[in-house]
């Protein structure tokens, strides 16, 4: 054996194992052969995966760049925010009035931001550290900025930075009930909430059930599950969450939340903390009488240093991205980076990031059919505004009836459990076949039918030839597409097919769906170009190959 | 129009299934009465109240001893016992006002004490009967993540108990009838508020719509329609194609049909006015569709309405009157509805929660608990009269397993088996609508005629 190496490794030196070649003077080894070039199907599947639309011209970028240099690129872009322009706007008389405008930057964040891949993401993070204008945030748009900032800003930074941000931010506060949650009060009959203590375990870190680091399901001799937590830790950790409320806050119950008020960090009336011992995870005791600080710090920590985060993660970031079923390995790669990004950090969501994008089950060699995912409706939207630089009269999006028309919008989920569940299977073959696609919980024939409707009025009334002044359906914020050039072609079928295919499908559109446009086509006149260019790109970004996401 | 036969449709589809490993599920293989058409029509409403409503200040004990229990355990958060709403209950001394109702719900009084309406008291998910002593010692098979909303919503609509199962009980009613009902226009479980576990099934499908009913597509000429069509049943490479695939094709299908009825003369004879809001739209819609089923030859429907907004951790004194004035008015709306639609016998509306509330508070709220009472109205319920065990509202009492919680007197088991046998389902079928009736006494709670 041990020759063997030394002389694999002398050969190697030698230059002379791999290629053929003679003994020649130079002792550089051949290196390997240089990737095939990316094409540019799989440049929109990567864009896909990790912005909000792929665009040819970006697609272009990737195909010079190639994905890890772009992905490096990304990491350095600065952080589009949301909260400094919602703050510089003139207060309302009432709160909510200013949802819209929060609306309005995520989507010019998402649509034109440098930060593509950090939008995304943060994003995706939304769709898991859930909070929701739905609920008791309705009238603190500040509150619902400053989270989704921080988001934003923690994307590509440590998790468990990004859990304490979360912990003591007054929107959280608000939805879980930490905020003036206090401690226990015999006469009167109060116990510490445990909205926050439940749902940060179940929903933000480690679920219901230990895991492998697979993604797969431990058991125990029986056969059975093995709960991560019972009602005694969640007591612990409920007890742990004591004595937090608005920073500045002259009462702990009670205050208005003021802008001001709704993103600073909470801050600790330790006469509010609970002193006692407090059971957590792994058998861990927190001792009795120390501080707010001392045991927040060390219960995130007791968190975060459970194992089953890396799988729990890397499963949600891999189904927001990527594909809603990875195979084992490919959990087990992820949820390994999250443990160790490769220099002994823990939890390093840049690399974890990285790590899905790159990871071969996200760059297949061969389509197979479980590869890829039901695009997000609003992704299918800002899809077709990006190929269609989508813009209003005035320059904003303030659609905040996405949540309506789309079926969910930024921080808009119906609750803590977001648009749809990881586990969600439609019935039929792949609830069958014990696959998931959570998307498509939101796909009923419902939601579904307000997306293509919506498709329909995109195309055919809100374009480029609609005018805010005399159209009594348009206004200066209705979001306009733009397919001037689809318009200058329709006359020849065939280019505007192909037109729309390169923008929306990378080229690759089936004979099915062509066939069935050109023959629609067939019966609006040649010289009806933006009927014709609206029918195409209708019946493109309501199909299914439009929908999924390979 | 055509009709979609669902199953040839799962059957195509379901080809490619055949290459990964199917679920071992319930096999249909009973035909209940050889197939015969139902020679009635009968519906069930569920009216699910997300958040876990806190039904102990919707059915509170009247009786002195009873209620200072009551009001010692929930001090700021009980209800003053001057502004309960009496009722008397058939099975209690006649006039003896033993329980009353939040002062909110004016309307259910009205219908409890005319035997339009019955309660179930502390319900809740269990796999076999429960003492407190047995949950301590966890001696006995429990509902796994108790307290947890989507693991109790889950239990309360599928019944699962501890099995994978993906089904859901109105799900398997449906699968279970579906020979019998081979006429309708339209599927047996329908929902007005998105996809939801109780309407899962092996073999039926539930339409989805909206509050107001289906969606029309915009646009749709004949040609427009029928190129739509033959792109959705196109050959799809993908699973995930093929699942948006098959949602489009279901809502082209039902959108005319049912929007349809919804417009037709019947249900547009309702004068009955329903509360502004989610529940009082979707509750209407239910109604014309109802109003409809003749049209729409429906024998038996399941219709799955919903509501939120019930997780009161924070501020309950002042969301709870306007969360349970919602229900009590959009449910007795509905009964008077059916009333003059006719259908007040064939039509049983009934509640259901993930869970009820503690007994202790946050000091201005409460945390996720257990049993709860449940709501039942309809001309076929045993009305005005309460039907389980209420618990003893003592914080470290009899029935308090901890933090205020109450231990469930009733199973969600027995209460889904006792709507079943109404519905229609065999008394030998009914461990397939709920997969834990078998370890359950009573089968029939006697709440239904």
């Amino acid at each position: 054996m041990k020759s063997k190496l030394i002389s694999l490794v002398a050969s190697i030196l030698l230059g002379v194992a791999g290629c053929g070649g003679g003994s020649g003077g130079n002792s550089q080894p051949p290196g390997p052969p240089p990737p095939p070039p990316i094409t540019k199907a799989e440049a929109f599947q990567f864009l896909n995966q990790a912005t909000f639309g792929a665009t040819e011209a970006e697609a272009q970028r990737v195909i010079n760049m190639r994905y890890e240099a772009w992905i490096d690129d990304q990491l350095q872009q600065p952080v589009s925010l949301q909260l400094p322009y919602i703050q510089s706007l003139t207060p309302p008389q009432f709160m909510f009035q200013l949802q819209p405008d929060r609306v309005d930057i995520w989507f010019r964040n998402a649509l034109n931001g440098d930060d593509q891949l950090r939008q995304r993401v943060a994003f995706a993070l939304s769709e898991i550290l859930v909070v929701s204008q739905l609920g008791v945030l309705g009238g603190q748009p500040y509150a619902l900025a400053g989270y989704y900032d921080i988001l934003a800003e923690n994307a590509f930074g440590n998790y468990r930075d990004l859990i304490e941000e979360v912990t003591l931010h007054p929107a959280m506060g608000a939805y879980l009930s930490m905020l003036g949650n206090e401690k226990p009060d015999p006469t009167r009959n109060i116990r510490p909430d445990e909205n926050y203590a439940r749902e940060l375990m179940q929903l933000f870190s480690i679920g219901l059930v230990e895991l492998n680091q697979d993604g797969s399901v431990r058991l125990d001799a029986d056969n059975q599950p093995i709960a991560t937590y019972d009602q005694a830790i969640i007591e612990g950790f409920a007890h742990v969450y004591t004595g937090w409320t608005y920073a500045g806050s002259p009462v702990f119950q009670g205050a208005f939340p003021t802008p001001t008020r709704q993103v600073f960090p909470m801050q600790l009336w330790p006469t509010f903390h609970d002193t006692g011992p407090k059971t957590l995870l792994n058998d861990v005791t927190l001792p009795a009488g120390r501080t707010g600080d001392q045991d927040l710090a060390d219960a995130l920590d007791n968190v975060f240093n459970h194992p089953n985060i890396g799988p729990f993660i890397a499963i949600r970031l891999i189904q927001r991205l990527v594909t809603s079923n990875p195979s084992p390995g490919y959990v087990s790669r992820v949820a390994g980076v999250f443990n160790d990004n490769g220099a002994g950090e823990r939890g390093d969501l840049g690399a974890v990031v990285k790590a899905i994008l790159l990871d071969d089950e996200a760059r297949p060699a061969l389509r197979m059919e479980l590869d890829g995912k039901v695009k997000e409706p609003i992704i299918r939207v800002t899809q077709l505004w990006k190929a269609y630089n989508a813009a209003s009269a005035s320059g904003r999006y303030p659609y905040n009836f996405a949540y309506i028309i789309f079926g969910q919008g930024p921080l808009q989920s119906p609750s803590v459990f977001n648009f749809f569940s990881p586990f969600y299977a439609p019935p039929g073959e792949i609830r069958d076949s014990n696959l998931v696609a959570p998307e498509l919980e939101i796909a009923t024939e419902f939601l579904n039918t307000y997306v293509t409707n919506y498709m329909f009025i995109q195309t055919f009334a809100w374009n480029h030839a609609a005018d805010p002044v005399t159209d009594p359906n348009v206004n200066d914020d209705t979001v306009l597409i733009d397919f001037a050039e689809e318009v200058a072609i329709a006359g020849d079928a065939d280019a505007l097919i192909d037109m729309v295919a390169r923008k929306l499908l990378a080229g690759e559109i089936s004979t099915a769906l062509r066939g069935e446009i050109a023959g629609m086509l067939a019966l609006i006149p040649a010289d009806q170009g933006l009927l014709r260019a609206a029918e195409t790109i209708y019946l493109v970004a309501t199909s299914p190959e439009f929908a999924y996401q390979r | 129009m055509q009709q979609l036969n669902r199953r040839d449709f799962l059957r195509k589809s379901s080809l490619a299934a055949a290459v990964f490993a199917a679920t071992p599920g319930i096999t249909y293989a009973q035909v209940i009465g050889g197939g015969a058409q139902f020679d009635d029509y009968r519906a069930l409403v569920c009216v699910f109240m997300f958040g876990g409503n806190d039904s102990f200040n919707m059915l509170v004990p009247n009786t002195t001893a009873e209620y200072n229990a009551y009001a010692a355990s929930r001090q700021n958060l009980a209800i003053a016992q001057q502004d309960l709403l009496p009722i008397n209950p058939t099975s209690f001394a006649p006039g003896s006002e033993p329980f009353g109702l939040h002062p909110s719900m004016a309307s259910v009084q009205q219908l409890f004490e005319s035997g339009s309406a019955a309660l179930v008291s502390n319900v809740g998910p269990l796999i076999e009967p429960t003492t407190k002593d047995q949950f301590l010692n966890q001696s006995v098979a429990l509902p796994p993540q108790l307290f947890s909303h989507n693991d109790q919503q889950d239990q309360w609509l599928s019944l699962r108990g501890k099995s994978p199962s993906k089904t859901g009980w109105a799900g398997r009613m449906a699968d279970l009838i579906r020979s019998n009902v081979a006429g309708q226009q339209m599927a047996t479980n329908a929902s007005l508020f998105g996809s939801n576990t109780f309407q899962a099934a092996d073999e039926t499908v539930a339409y989805v719509m909206g509050p107001s009913g289906p969606q029309q597509f915009e646009g749709f000429s004949p040609e427009q329609r029928a190129a739509f069509l033959r792109i959705v049943d196109a050959q799809h490479d993908s699973i995930y194609e093929r699942g948006f695939a098959a949602v489009q094709r279901r809502a082209i299908d039902a959108a005319d049909t049912v929007t349809a009825a919804i417009n037709s003369p019947e249900a547009q004879a309702i004068t009955t006015v329903f509360p502004q809001g989610q529940l009082g739209t979707q509750l209407e819609t239910v109604a014309k569709l109802i109003a409809s089923r003749d049209q729409l030859q429906m024998q038996r429907q399941i219709f799955f309405v919903a509501t939120g907004g019930f997780d009161s951790h924070d501020d309950q004194n002042q969301n709870q009157p306007g969360l349970l004035a919602n229900i009590s008015e959009s449910i007795a709306a509905f009964h008077a509805a059916a009333l003059e639609i006719g259908v007040e016998n064939s039509v049983t509306t009934f509640t259901q929660s993930d869970f009820g509330r503690t007994l202790t508070s946050n000091g201005d709220g409460t945390d996720h608990a257990w049993g709860g009472n449940q709501l039942i109205v309809g001309g076929s319920v045993r009305g005005q009269d309460m039907y389980g065990t209420y618990p003893v509202l003592q914080i470290g009492g009899a029935d308090d397993v901890g933090g205020g919680r109450m231990i469930p007197t009733t199973s969600a088991d027995q209460f889904a088996a006792t709507l079943a046998k109404w519905f229609g389902i065999p008394d030998v079928d009914l461990d397939i609508v709920a997969p834990n009736i078998d370890n359950f006494v009573q089968r029939d709670l006697g709440f239904m005629v």
